[in-house]
Order: C-alpha cells, then structure tokens, then sequence
C-alpha cells in the first residue's frame, strides 16, 4: 500500500486566521443549539463509527453542547450521539443557502480553487499508478457534494482533466432523504469508474451507511477518494477540542488513520493508498502559541513559539510521512 | 518447475543471486564456482568453471569479472543452458555481439543480463507514470550516480581496463545508461568528458560527463563519478506536464540512502502557464526488491516462454554501445587511452 508525502509550500499565519472565520463558527454553533432545542429532532446514541468500540472505555474529548469521545482503541473522535442524517442534510441545505456568497470573494476562489487542483492531481496520479492494477483509468469521477459547499471549477477539471467527464453531485436534501438515495441512484445509472468523497465522511451522522451504498452500488474495481479529517494528527493531539478546526457540526467524525482503515477493510473495501497531506498543523499550532501566551504544554509550547518557517515546514512534512498530520486521504477499491 | 542452477563466479553478487533464488523459489543450486571455495556455502564448491556442469544445471549464473563474462556465457549457452549474466556485459560491444552471435545459434535458450535498476520500485513506479501518458511528453533528463571509489580501487580488477574495459562509467554509470535508453530509446548526438582527477596513476576514469540526444529532441545529461565523496543516485526526467525524480536507490550497500520518488503535476495558470513550484507527492520505497523481480522475470522466462523485457541482449549492446560512444566523444580521453592501450601491449 503506498503512503505518499504531499509536499508543498506551507501558507502563512494570516491566511490561517481567515481559515476559519469566527463568525462561521458561531453560525455553526447556532444551528447546532436549535438542533439540540428541537424537541423533534430524533438524536441516536452510537459507539465508535471506526472500530465499533463500545463509548464507555473511551475518554471524553469535549462535552460542549454534544459529548465527544476520543476512541481508546482506534483514537478516532466522534460524536457520542448524532440527529438523523435527513434532519442534518435539511440544516446543510438551510446554511449553504444562508451563507450566500460568502466564499466568492477572488481570495477565496483562489484558494478553493488551489485545494480543488491538489485533489484532482491526487486522482491523475493515483489513476496512473493503479491503471494496470486496480484495471484501468478512470474517466467518469462522481463528485458526491464537495461542490455543495464550495464554487465549482469546470475550468480547472478542463484545463488539468482533459478527456474526464466530472460529475458534480451537490448536497440535495429532498432528493437524499436522509439515506443516499440520490447516489444510490445516480451509481445504479451512470456508474463512474471513481467517487470522490472529500470532506464528506466528518459530517454525515452514518459514515459506514455512506460507504454501504457505495460499496453496494459501484461496480467491483471503482476507485472511491476519501478526504477527510484526521484525529492523530498533531492540531488535534495537541489542541483537543480547542483546534480551530473542530467545529462540532462540521466534524461529527474525525476518524483516525486507524479508525477508517478498520471501517473501510470491515465494509469489504480494499485500501491502496494511505496519507496524511494536511499543511496546516504547525501552521495553526504556533499561531495558537503565540497568541495564547499562559498556554503551556511540555516542549512544544517552546517550540512553536520559537520556531521560523523552515522549522515549521520541516515539521508538517515529518508529520505527513510520519501519517500524523490533521487531514487524511485514502484511496479504497470496492 | 524447478531449474538445477550452477553459479559461476560466488563472490558478492553470486550470493546475492543465490539468496534471491532461494527467497524465489523454483530453482536448487546445485553447485558454484570460485577462486576461493575455503568455507562452507551449503553447495558443492569448485574453483574450475568446467566442473559446474558436471551436476547437470540447466542454468547458469553468470557472475564473474566483465572480461571472463563472454567466454563463460558462450560455453554455456553452446553446452544447451540458459544464462543469467551479470552486467557489465564484457568490457565492450565486441563482448556483446559475440555473445549475440552465441545467443542466435541457440535461439530455444534465454540469455538475460543482469541490469536490476529498472526493476527497482521508484523506477518502475516513473516509467508507469511516463508511458501512462500522464506527464506529457519527456523533454529531458538529468541523471547523477556517484560513489567514493573503494576500498582497495588502485588495486581492483574493476579499474584494470584490460579485465574490466573501464572506470566508473562502465562499472556503475552504465546503470544509468541503461535507464535513459528505457525512457529515450536511443541517443544519436553524444558529447562528452571523461577525467582522471584523484587516482591519477589508475588508467580509468574517475569522472565522466556526459550529454546526449535523442532523434526526438529529448536530452540526457549524465555525471558519473568515482569522486562523490557522499553517494548519491538521482535521477530527474522533466516532462510537458510535470517532473519525475529518484533520489537514493537501494543498494547492496546501502549507502545511496532511501529510494524516494517525487511526481508533480503542474498547477496551471488560467492562460495555461504552469505556476512554479507546484505540489508534488513524494513515495518512498523502503525494500530492495529488485533482484527478486529479475530473478521472477528469468524463471518466467525458462519456465514458461515469457519474454524478457529489461535485460535482453540487445538493450545490453545498445547501452555497451553508448558506453563507447562517451568514451570516443572526448578526443583528449579517447587518444590518451589509445596511447595507454600502446603502452599496455
């Protein structure tokens, strides 16, 4: 199994402050509240959507208006309960349609669209090194709700993608209904030789149901691209719940590299490639240092606050080959 | 099946095709020849070459010093066995063509040389990317192979011109020879200079530079060294759609350092310029399996007809042939060794 290294240049702290807005984390934090007061609102208690260990032998992570739980056999963290998938889906739908043009702005697009280019060479390169033994290339990618929360680039698939036929699947909350009837249906008529799942496994209430219908309807052979959140690296072994990135609502699953390796082997799949490319822990963890001056934690508090962006760099490449940093990628065969 | 395999030549690298046998499968060494058979190898040891077909092999590896390399490969392919040669194949293309000539009298046999770069996982891994078309077209190549010398290098049969056919170029740059001609085919322009710069009283070359051209445009430039105090294997191929390297490769040695492959894509400008430095992924490959591949693609071809892809004779003639060409491409190298072949007759 191949386990890259995604070397790039690191991005600076001022454009980490801007990653994730507070006012993007109060929306967050408020619809999370009126979820939790809606009294309709049906919420299933659930052990470790990893390895399926039982919450009870596991710690808790963060007790902010939903109990997380850091899992002690696999360190996944997770959601000890979550709504029904239906009731969330409704909520992206309603947010995303708040939100407006938030992300349009030429910064942001620029961004967006500099993350969207990373994948889908991640997929031109996965897809030429499996093409002899996976069984072929892959000219149809589904791309199951990625755009649902960020612009589309038809332009970049053209320019980077030539002769590949992607298929948006943006976030349909009536067509969905709560259980992937909507890619269910869309596998069954047009099957693609590769899905692209990327941020989607942190924020669905049933991973392993997502995976199912996968798994269930792609032919044998199809290639599904996970991009996700990763508990073992260092911004959230070292922040907790206090990482800028944990935003309950947006990470209702952070599973480790463990975690979803053991999901995916007991759902059938068959991994190819494994790796952690996050750019952003040193990058979030001295910025934490060094505004939170009595934040204390045993030689890294010292570190950060010392370190020059080559120290930086050095140690977000050590951390991805070392499968440590905070996003995770996999390649799976169905 | 299992093939009855003698090993002709049981110095370091016949060990290490014997243990690759073993690990493989499929073959019982029944017997090895060297100059020194005082220990125990756990197989009948014989100091004359005659003697390994007493036990009846119905292959032979070949792994000998480059000027005994044809005549043991000949007798052997004329005695009805298959042969597994070491590289260099002999110390010229004169070699090669008589073993050719071997070779085309008994075309039912399988004659392999031993060239195991292209099976090392990081080259492999390049040449999918390549020839999968995703990179685009090759434009060029850079490639840097160097070690420091060696224990014992003045007195080593390797940098005796008459038993080896050269210095560092044909010992160990030949290796990257052989994997630019895998990626460009073949070079018609050849420039060159080859030097002596430390063991100025040896009579080969320490250091070799070397550019070369395909009928395609792609350029090859090679650095070959005996001087590289710190060991070093890179290999770079820069591509319309991205770039290529190898850094390190592993080695019996192991001192050219882990075998790591970078790819990048390039990230396009909205008018379709590439914009500098983009994202590359970088894979590193821990465990030396090449001589356990060769060895697969040899048995394959015994036993089932297979054909031989890296190794045949021909891609041994064609990189003897650009060994030469280096050589011959500097003038003052090229007469000063005619001077010395002189001296030495």
């Amino acid at each position: 199994m191949y386990t890259p290294v995604f070397i790039d240049d690191l991005p600076d702290v001022s454009s980490i402050s801007n990653r994730k807005s507070e006012l993007y984390r109060l929306t967050r934090a408020r619809a999370l509240a009126d979820l939790l007061l809606d009294e309709t609102a049906n919420w299933q208690e659930r052990a470790c959507p990893g390895c399926g260990q039982d919450r009870s032998q596991s710690g808790n992570f963060s007790q902010a208006m939903v109990p997380f739980h850091r899992c002690s056999h696999c360190n996944t963290i997770y959601a000890a309960r979550v709504p029904d998938q239906a009731r969330l889906e409704a909520l992206r739908t309603r947010l995303l349609a708040e939100a407006g043009n938030t992300e349009t702005s030429a910064a942001a697009g620029s961004r967006r669209e500099f993350e969207f280019v990373s994948i889908l060479n991640w997929i031109r390169l996965t897809e030429a090194r499996t093409a002899t033994s996976a069984g072929g290339l892959l000219p149809h990618v589904l791309d199951y709700r990625f755009c649902s929360e960020s612009p589309a680039w038809p332009g970049a698939v053209e320019r980077l993608g030539k002769n590949r036929d992607w298929r948006f699947m943006p976030l349909d909350a009536k067509a969905a209904a709560g259980n992937f009837a909507d890619l269910r249906d869309q596998l069954q008529a047009n099957p693609p030789e590769a899905v692209l799942l990327n941020t989607e496994m942190d924020r669905v209430a049933d991973p392993a149901g997502l995976l199912r219908v996968i798994r269930a309807n792609a032919p044998r052979g199809t290639l599904v691209f996970v991009a996700t959140s990763c508990a073992d690296g260092l911004e959230y072994e070292i922040l907790g719940a206090d990482s800028p990135s944990f935003v309950p609502l947006d990470r209702l699953n952070i599973f480790s590299v463990k975690g979803f390796e053991t999901l995916a082997r007991e759902l059938g799949y068959e991994p190819l490639e494994i790796s952690t490319p996050g750019r952003l822990d040193a990058v979030i963890l001295q910025r934490y240092f060094t505004e939170i001056e009595n934040a204390d934690v045993p030689f890294w508090s010292g570190f950060f606050r010392e370190a020059d962006k080559d120290r930086l760099r050095d140690l977000q490449i050590l951390l991805q080959r070392s499968l440590r940093s905070g996003v995770m990628r996999f390649v799976l065969k169905t | 099946m299992s093939l009855r395999a003698a090993i002709i030549g049981y110095g370091k690298m016949g060990q290490i095709r014997h243990r690759a046998m073993e690990r493989h499968g499929g073959f019982e060494v029944v017997a090895a020849c060297d100059t020194h058979t005082d220990f125990d190898a756990g197989i009948p040891l014989m100091t004359d070459p005659a003697k390994v077909y007493d036990y009846d092999p119905d292959v032979i590896f070949c792994c000998v010093p480059n000027m005994m390399i044809p005549d043991t490969v000949c007798e052997a392919l004329s005695r009805g066995k298959h042969v597994f040669s070491e590289k260099p194949p002999g110390r010229n293309s004169a070699d090669v063509r008589r073993m050719q000539e071997a070779e085309a009298t008994h075309p039912e046999l399988v004659l392999k040389f031993g060239f195991n770069h292209r099976f090392h996982d990081a080259i492999e891994s390049a040449l999918q990317l390549i020839e999968g078309g995703t990179m685009g077209d090759l434009y060029f190549m850079r490639g840097v192979y160097g070690k420091a010398g060696g224990a014992d290098y003045a007195k080593n049969w390797r940098n005796d011109p008459e038993q080896s056919g050269g210095g560092i170029l044909i010992d160990q740059g030949i290796h990257m020879l052989d994997l630019f001609l895998m990626f460009a085919d073949r070079f018609t322009d050849v420039q060159s200079f080859v030097q002596r710069k430390f063991w100025t009283d040896v009579p080969v070359e320490d250091n070799a530079f070397a550019l070369m051209k395909n009928p395609k445009g792609v350029v090859a430039s090679l650095h070959s060294s005996a001087t590289q105090w710190q060991h070093r294997f890179t290999l770079e191929l820069y591509t319309h759609g991205g770039f290529i390297s190898v850094n390190g490769i592993l080695s019996a040695s192991g001192t050219y350092g882990t075998e790591v492959l970078n790819v990048a894509l390039n990230r396009l400008d909205k008018d379709g310029n590439p914009i500098p430095n983009p994202e590359s992924q970088e894979i590193r490959f821990t465990e030396d399996r090449s001589w356990d591949k060769e060895i697969a693609e040899f048995h394959a071809a015994v036993t089932k007809g297979t054909p031989i892809r890296c190794g045949t004779s021909q891609q041994a003639l064609d990189v003897m042939s650009l060994v030469e060409q280096i050589y011959a491409a500097d003038a003052d190298w090229s007469s000063g060794l005619a001077a010395r072949s002189v001296k030495a007759v």
